[in-house]
């Protein structure tokens, strides 16, 4: 094995520690050189990225310190890799990460000035009895240990929270791009008609009432529109595999980006086949309420 | 007649169409422009923002900026930082979270901060009342001067008390509550942490975090001499301090470009592709269309002699005509669109005043014109290709029969 690299990483516990405890210790971690002699190693999990960053395979010794010049360094055994959960807030950052069992932890960011240090810990995750009580749990937590903050996982109702804000932007943008394909839509829509004005005309000199040839014109816009919002949506079924490949691959990671679902699909059916239908009907409306006569040319 | 006056006619001819496929370019260029704008707004605002803050160097405890670690001995690096002969002044910055406990109000999380003296004017600058030195000790032994927002969310003015407890991070403990005073009403320079901000002396910052002894800072702000590069401050401070980390303006929105932007530098690339997508989809769409409604009318033309390049040229001007008064009209129009979804994406949490997500550069419209100039060339070459190779007598005869 070549001279010992230095690698920056975030250092958690988990695997077989019964409470999941995240810790965001920054450390810093050099591939030794031997194996302590007469010593088994403690355990360490690297994530998938660490693992290919610093160079190193399973069954491997390295040197884990808490401190950034390397002192105080303890040796563990890589005994395994793991993909860390994917995070929307931090998809764009590295996750150069480690797991190791809590008591090594602890050993390891133990601070001899600080006695509290032994029994620090960044995160406490809670599975509640009832997920509909997280705010009072919340509260009832913030009364007895003053300082903490409580936060629950469920999606935020509050207007400022970052995902809702992202939301409202998508939302917008959606409107923009509808606005736009209308406008698109109603032009084609236009020319169609324009294009059946004689058909219009002589179907009218038939004896064919207005009323008929506009539910015509709007069975066929209905057709039309389902199965345009049809295709829309197989389309976007289709790509979102090539989509979410192509991020998971420029981030690194397994965060799933894009993900059509049933209430999504109903949305874009539920804004596309009424604005086709309108756009169809406003654009036929034109060519029914001229003469005939001006429709057949004469 | 030229090819320009044809295609003028064309497009006049049929008002409805016309207007309808200016509209569809006008929005989705719009849409267009507003992604050119989110591409490099967050970037350009923030680098705005960090140069206008008079510092041009970041002294920071780690390298793995920016996350926050503390900087131990604060005082003493920035009175080394200080005598380097490229330096011009040296400000530190502390801050804390803490929450204010106004009687009658919900309490309300503040970002505490603490510059060192003389800092205060490159900070904030005061709307109301006076600044944290204007007070003798004895008038107030904790003041406090406010960010307008959290003076209006807490109907604090100048004179009003405000208790305040510090928040423990990482401590199972609750601080005592600290007496302030509110002396100002500030715009903040620094408003990392929110809008709501609250400064006070560093006695004041020590009382509230119930620590004498403590000199920990977030970061230390240098500006260097006029005539002295910010790379020269860098490489002068990291000679003669090995235990900080220093970052010049450029390196620090490098280092968010790699990581921070990276969601909206991609919503921007995948929503401009699409834009422009839509725009050659709209337009090669219209005129092939058009072009098969008058197909009788071209060939018509062909057979009084118009050259096939003047038929080409004709449907170039038209397409030009559609998607140059569409662009046109779309910068207007994403202007006022951009100044609402930067309104929507400035709700999130932690974003300072001073940035923008959607920033003009006029580089950026040059460009976006261009883009759509390409778009509309492209769109053009279908329509044309249909036009140009049209059998003249078989469709002249079709056109007749039919």
């Amino acid at each position: 094995m070549g001279p010992a690299a230095r690698t920056i990483i975030s250092l958690g516990v988990g695997g077989l520690v019964t409470a999941v405890i995240i810790g965001s210790t920054l450390v810093t971690s050099s591939v030794a050189q031997d194996n302590p002699p007469g010593v088994s190693a403690p355990q360490v999990l690297l994530s998938r990225q660490l693992l290919r960053e610093a160079d190193v395979r399973v069954g491997d010794l390295v040197t884990v310190a808490a401190d950034a010049d390397g002192s105080r360094g303890v040796s563990f055994r890589v005994v395994g890799v793991y993909e860390p959960t994917p995070d929307p807030r931090k998809f764009s950052a590295q996750r150069l990460e480690a797991r190791l069992h809590l008591p090594d932890l602890m050993a390891l960011t133990e601070e001899a000035a600080d006695p509290a240090s032994a029994d620090a810990v960044s995160a406490i995750n809670l599975a509640l009895v009832d997920r509909g009580n997280a705010d009072g749990v919340g509260a009832a937590i913030a009364r007895r240990v003053p300082g903490t903050r409580v936060a629950s996982t469920e999606p935020s109702a509050d207007p400022n929270d970052l995902f809702v804000v992202l939301d409202r932007f998508h939302w917008a943008i959606a409107i923009v791009t509808v606005t736009g394909s209308t406008a698109f839509l109603l032009a084609l829509m236009v020319m169609r008609a324009e294009q059946r004005r004689d058909i219009i005309g002589i179907l009218r000199l038939m004896g064919v009432s207005s009323r008929s040839i506009l539910f015509e014109v709007l069975l066929e816009g209905l057709l039309i529109a389902v199965a345009g919002a049809l295709f829309g949506v197989l389309l976007a079924v289709a790509s979102q595999g090539a989509i979410n490949r192509f991020f998971q691959w420029r981030f690194d990671t397994t965060l799933v980006f894009v993900r059509v679902t049933a209430a999504i699909a109903w949305k874009a059916v539920a804004f596309a086949v009424p604005l086709g239908v309108a756009a169809g009907l406003a654009a036929s409306w034109t060519l029914l309420r001229r003469s005939v006569v001006s429709l057949v040319g004469r | 007649m030229t090819s320009r006056a044809l295609a003028w006619r064309t497009a006049a001819a049929e008002p409805a169409r016309a207007a309808l496929a200016i509209a569809g370019v006008a929005v989705i260029g719009a849409l267009l422009f507003d992604m050119l704008m989110l591409s490099q707004g967050l970037l350009v605002s923030f680098r705005e923002m960090l140069d206008t803050s008079g510092y041009d160097v970041r002294v920071v405890a780690s390298d793995v900026f920016p996350a926050r670690v503390d900087l131990t001995n604060a005082s003493e690096v920035a009175a080394d930082i200080a005598r380097l002969p490229e330096v011009r002044q040296v400000t530190i910055v502390r801050t804390d979270r803490a929450v204010v406990l106004v009687p009658g109000r919900a309490p309300t999380d503040v970002a505490l901060l603490n510059l060192s003296p003389g800092a205060e004017r490159q900070g904030w600058r005061i709307v109301d009342g006076a600044d944290l030195g204007a007070l003798g000790p004895q008038e107030s032994a904790a003041p406090a001067v406010i960010s307008r927002q959290l003076s209006r969310a807490l109907g604090l003015s100048p004179g009003s008390p405000l208790p305040l407890r510090a928040l423990a991070s990482g401590a199972a403990s609750a601080l005592p509550i600290v007496g302030f005073t509110v002396v100002g009403i500030a715009d903040f320079q620094f408003e990392n942490d929110g809008p709501y901000v609250l400064a006070t002396t560093f006695e004041a910052f020590q009382r509230a975090r119930a620590s004498v002894s403590s000199d920990t800072a977030d970061v230390i702000l240098v500006a260097s001499r006029p005539s002295i590069d910010a790379s020269a401050t860098v490489a002068a401070i990291a000679g003669r301090r090995r235990d900080v980390h220093a970052f010049s303006n450029e390196q620090i929105v490098e280092r968010f470009n790699e990581n921070g932007f990276a969601y909206f530098r991609q919503i921007s690339f995948v929503l401009s592709t699409i834009t422009l997508g839509f725009a050659f989809l709209l337009v090669a769409t219209l005129l092939t269309v058009a072009v098969n409604q008058r197909l009788g009318q071209v060939a018509a033309l062909r057979a009084l002699g118009v050259s096939r390049r003047r038929i080409a040229s004709t449907l170039v001007w038209e397409s030009a005509l559609l998607v140059g008064t569409g662009g046109l009209l779309s910068l207007p129009l994403g202007w006022i669109l951009a100044l609402g979804l930067d309104r929507i994406l400035r709700d999130m949490p932690n974003i300072p005043d001073a940035l923008h997500f959607f920033v003009f550069e006029p580089r950026l419209a040059l460009w976006h014109l261009a883009l759509l100039a390409a778009t509309g060339l492209a769109a053009a070459v279908y329509p044309v290709w249909v036009a140009t190779r049209l059998p003249i007598a078989a469709t002249l005869r079709f056109e007749t029969v039919s």
